[in-house]
């Protein structure tokens, strides 16, 4: 079904290529999860075989990709869609239609089906992937999670013999991505061949059969039984950053259990003055009240959490606490800075040093230079000074908007969703420098998806369940309360649920797993 | 000029284009509001001042897409948008004003046979760009036999020239700077000439 | 108002008729009116037209009024612009203008024929659904598949800008270590950096999204729609309707000897 030889892609501009002598064959029924680091090439390799690269997107292409008996290369995009399903990586954007079922039957239209059996198609497969109540939506109302399903129908309606899909729950909360996981496992159907990228392994329960490891050269590492592959190399998978289930993940340790990990004690933070103090802070938007009764206090030198579904209304409390949406209720406190979930928003400059110099500048700070350098050197932006902001990978952009906020010197510091679609290591780096910043005497309030995150840099949990907070207090409380986390709707990551076993606390054991497995500490 | 079929890409980014430059306008339509009023008697002028800043989409898309009639089609997509979605006064006379503006700001490339992008082409297409809408309000509006006809062609004019020639180079070379462009023929020509900047982008 | 490019949520005879023809009919007449310039005609037609749409959209009063403010100040401009600039016999004096009984016509006509169009321009889209309109054009009006759907892919990028620009302007604010709680800059300097940030996000998802509809078959051969709009002989007798009483009413008003045109005035 599938048919790749000695397939290379080099982007324009780029001296090395992304990927190199990548040999694949799929066969039909057969499912393959695709692992590797940060742009390591995922994403390109199931670009070649929708016929995105190099016909839509530029870029030198050598050796051959086969699908479904067409060069991918060179069949137009559109023609090889009679045969590949495709969900590109950012849900969001390939809702390109303005109703759910426009959207769902759009690829069957296009294929010239009879318009009698179009309707019936489209709802059984919306039906299919858990989405039947959202036939009579528009899809700009979708919340990030119901527009990833329908994408996903979107992709599926049409039957096709070879299924890609690239990150089918990078924006999902825990629950929603179970959910999607399920549907993922459901639609895969007689004969259909499957290539699939995904990070959160865990959350899929049930991996496919086969996988193909890329390394960080753009070269196929290892491509064999999942079991197999996960195990015997699981050291070097380790360190080359990729997320890996946590029986693996305790191979690449050398442990058989968590609980034979050797755990150092990590200091507790102390709580230092309080820095930032809201009181029964509500917020309205639209007709709705998406946030009531919250009560936070920030201190110096402690990391909070924020945890909930998608839409329990976390983005819109880091809203309020910036001073950026009315909100009913107090907020006291120093000076405030907020990190956006997408870096695009936020950047204003031309180049990176630009981006970075532009807060001291306007804050009329007298060391402008200095904190720029640190700020080059604490985010690795070294040698990028000149780079626009535009054009960093989706990572070194995320250190930019961190960096550029922790150069201006704010109180507080918040920050929505700063690890989502990086690989272990880069997120990792990113909760050290969220940890360095609050041992440098800020406060930080992190809001995020990842249980795991939580639990290896936050002090305190605040729980939100559709606006209203469930329970505010320490990590280790909160994240031991099954009664809670299930009436917050938030399942417990598996290595969380064997951290317990342990007796240690929790970030003491997950700092263990980290060491034992990724290779050397990474700064940001 | 190419005579490639243009890609569904190219369709869509100038469907974009054509949104933005309206939406955008649509943002800053208090500002002209404001200075309406603020000009009493006179506001009706305040329109020539602006006039620039609605025709921007047209050497913008000529600039990035590089084929004959990308800029009127981008400015008749601009009103269709405008008409159907944001219900404009004006009506589906807009769709005249697009194809009148749009093509008088392709005159300028089209006299260069789409070979050109240099300063001097971008200043005649916003030059032809304002004469072309002037020539259209004398129709509509009767400015001929208005006072101030003089007044009106020479601001519509300038505005032309300053935001809506000179304006669409300096964000069509700023855009081309962030790489959302590359996949286009404006971020091809610019690989070609080997400039500095067209290093690894994050992917689309 | 309803979200942008959506119709008013019930159903009504404006809402059934098919859209081509609504915005032909629409272009049609808004051609029609550029050529009487004496108030009389277009006063004429708006008496007509208002409680016309009204009635057969069951647009409510309050929600036609609100959206005729909008244009209001466009009209009151082009009255007040050419009430000082056209010669005739001078009946007032204001600011140390001269106002011509010229000018007043004309302006008054202008401005009438601006609350007309605009009128008629929301009647439109609170009964027209944009998405159904493209399909219409696509089946009706032979706009081939891609221009279509590239135009919807614009409409879906114009319905996430309004949020996207809150974002992105409370991103960059809060960028400013000096920014105040619960303001937003509105400087030219920061509303043009906030406008070319959104240029290049929207542009970045218009990429993404042709892709995605590429990938799903766009262009790749005839193809079939399953919602198809209907257009029949209700269609046609609409046309004639709103065509026929339209000309009649300049055809009253040129007998009763009131019309006037730029060659006249
Ligand atoms: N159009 C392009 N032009 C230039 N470079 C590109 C382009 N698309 C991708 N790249 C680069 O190619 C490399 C591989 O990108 P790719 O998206 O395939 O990685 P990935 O493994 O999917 O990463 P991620 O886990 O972040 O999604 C990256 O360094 C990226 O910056
Ligand atoms: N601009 C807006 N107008 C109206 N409602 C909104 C707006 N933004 C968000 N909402 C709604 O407010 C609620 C809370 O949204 P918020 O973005 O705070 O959720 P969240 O917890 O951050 O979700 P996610 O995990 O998906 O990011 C949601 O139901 C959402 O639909
Ligand atoms: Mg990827
Ligand atoms: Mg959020």
């Amino acid at each position: 079904m599938i048919e790749v030889r000695g397939l290379g892609v080099t982007f324009p501009g780029t001296p090395a290529p992304v990927l190199r002598s990548v040999d694949l064959d799929v066969r039909p029924g057969e499912q393959v999860l695709v692992l590797a680091g940060s742009g390591a090439g995922k994403s390109t390799l199931l670009r070649v075989l929708a016929g995105i690269v190099p016909q839509v997107v530029d870029a030198e292409v050598t050796g051959v990709a086969r699908v479904a008996g067409l060069d991918a290369t060179t069949t137009p995009t559109a023609d090889l869609a009679a045969h590949v399903g495709t969900l590109t990586q950012d849900p969001t954007d390939q809702l390109c239609l303005p109703t759910v079922l426009d959207e769902v039957a759009f690829a069957l239209e296009n294929r010239g089906v009879d318009p009698g059996l179009i309707g019936p198609a489209v709802h059984r497969t919306l039906a299919s992937v858990g989405a039947a109540h959202l036939a009579g939506r528009r899809t700009a109302e979708l919340s990030g999670g119901e527009g990833q399903r329908v994408a996903l129908a979107a992709a599926l309606v049409a039957d096709p013999q070879v299924l890609l899909l690239d990150e089918p729950t990078a924006l999902l909360d825990p629950a929603a991505a179970r959910g999607v996981a399920r549907a993922v496992r459901g639609a895969v159907g007689d004969g259909r061949a499957t290539v699939m990228v995904e990070h959160r392994l865990d959350e899929l329960g049930h991996l496919p059969a086969r996988v193909l490891v890329l390394g960080p050269d753009g070269r196929v590492r290892a491509d064999g039984p999942t079991e197999r592959v996960l195990h015997d190399d699981a050291r070097s998978l380790a360190g080359m950053g990729t997320w890996l289930p946590l029986s693996a993940e305790l191979t690449a340790a050398g442990v058989g259990s968590l609980e034979r990990l050797t755990v150092d004690p990590v200091p507790t933070s102390v709580p230092g003055v309080r820095v930032l103090s809201a009181r029964g802070l509500s917020v309205r938007r639209g007709q709705r009240t998406v946030l009531d009764g919250v009560d936070l206090d920030v201190h110096a030198g402690r990391v909070t959490a924020v945890v909930g579904l998608n839409g329990s209304g976390k983005s819109s409390l880091l809203l309020a606490l910036a001073g950026l949406l009315p909100a009913g209720g107090t907020v006291t406190g120093g000076s405030v800075g907020l990190v956006f979930q997408h870096p695009e928003h936020q950047f204003l400059a031309r180049s990176v040093h630009d981006e970075l110099a532009w807060g001291p500048h306007r804050a009329r700070l007298p060391d402008v230079d200095e904190r720029v350098s640190a700020g080059l050197d604490d985010y690795r932006l070294r040698g990028l000074e000149d780079r626009d902001p535009f054009r960093l990978s989706g990572g070194q952009q995320r250190r930019l908007s961190l960096g550029a906020m922790a150069v201006c010197g704010h109180d507080v510091l918040l920050a929505d969703e700063p690890t989502f679609g990086q690989d272990r290591r880069t997120s990792a780096a990113c909760a050290d420098a969220l940890r360095r910043l609050a041992d440098e005497g800020r406060g930080v309030v992190l809001v995020t998806h990842d249980l795991r995150l939580v639990g290896e840099v936050a002090d305190d949990v605040l729980l939100l369940r559709a606006g209203h907070p469930l329970a505010l207090g320490p990590v280790d409380d909160v994240l031991a309360d099954d009664a809670l986390l299930s009436r917050a709707g938030l399942p417990l990551p598996a290595v969380l649920a064997a951290s317990r076993t342990t007796g240690h606390p929790v970030r003491a054991v997950l700092r263990a797993l980290r060491t034992a497995t990724l290779p050397a500490p990474v700064r940001a | 000029m190419n005579r490639r079929r243009i890609s569904l890409s190219e369709l869509v980014l100038l469907a974009v284009l054509a949104v933005v430059s309206g939406f955008v306008y649509w943002a800053l339509v208090q500002a002209w509001i404001a200075l309406q009023i603020a000009m009493g008697p006179f506001g009706d002028l305040a329109q020539h001042v602006l006039i620039g800043g609605w025709m921007v989409a047209a050497p913008l898309a000529l600039y990035i897409v590089r084929r004959p009639g990308v800029g009127i089609v981008v400015e008749l997509a601009a009103a269709l948008v405008e008409v159907v979605f944001l219900a404009s006064p004006v009506g589906p006379m807009l769709l005249v004003v697009g194809l009148v503006q749009g093509a008088g700001a392709e005159a300028a490339f089209a006299l260069t046979r789409y070979r050109r992008y240099d300063w001097g082409v971008f200043v005649l297409s916003g030059a032809l760009a304002g004469l072309a809408s002037t020539v259209l309000g004398m129709v509509r509006f009767g400015w001929l036999t208005q006072d101030w006809f003089a007044w009106r062609l020479g601001l519509q004019v300038a505005s032309g020239i300053l935001l809506c020639g000179i304006a669409a180079k300096v964000i069509g070379d700023a855009l081309a700077r962030t790489g959302v462009l590359d996949n286009t023929p404006l971020g091809r020509a610019r690989r070609e000439t080997t400039s500095p900047d067209t290093e690894p982008v994050p992917v689309a | 108002m309803t979200a942008l490019g959506q119709a008013l949520p019930h159903d009504s005879v404006l809402h059934r008729r098919n859209p081509t023809v609504k915005l032909a009919v629409f272009f049609v007449v808004s051609v029609v009116v550029l050529v009487p310039v004496d108030p009389w005609t277009p006063l004429a037609l708006l008496v007509v037209a208002a409680p016309a749409v009204v009635h057969a959209g069951r647009i409510p009063w309050p929600t036609l009024g609100r959206a005729a403010l909008l244009f209001g100040p466009f009209a009151f401009s082009l009255l007040a612009v050419n009430a000082v600039t056209r010669d005739g016999p001078v009946v007032a004096e204001v600011l140390g203008l001269e106002v011509t009984r010229t000018g007043l016509t004309v302006g008054v006509a202008l401005a009438l024929r601006t609350v007309l169009v605009g009128t008629l321009a929301v009647a439109f889209t609170l009964t027209t659904d944009g998405a159904r309109l493209m399909t219409s054009l696509h089946q009706h009006a032979r706009l081939g598949a891609r221009p279509t759907f590239a135009v919807l892919a614009g409409y879906r990028v114009l319905e996430d800008l309004p949020g996207r620009w809150t974002t992105i302007r409370q991103a960059q604010s809060v960028r400013d270590p000096r920014h105040r709680r619960g303001t937003l800059p509105r400087d030219p300097g920061s509303l043009s950096r906030a406008a070319f940030a959104l240029l290049v996000v929207a542009l970045r998802q218009g990429e993404r999204m042709a892709i995605a509809m590429e990938t799903r078959g766009l262009g790749s051969g005839p193809r079939t729609v399953h919602r198809p709009v209907a257009l029949d002989r209700r269609d046609a007798v609409f046309a004639a309707l709103v065509l026929g009483v339209c000309l009649l009413v300049v055809l009253v008003t040129w007998r009763a000897g009131l019309l006037r045109t730029w060659s006249t005035v």
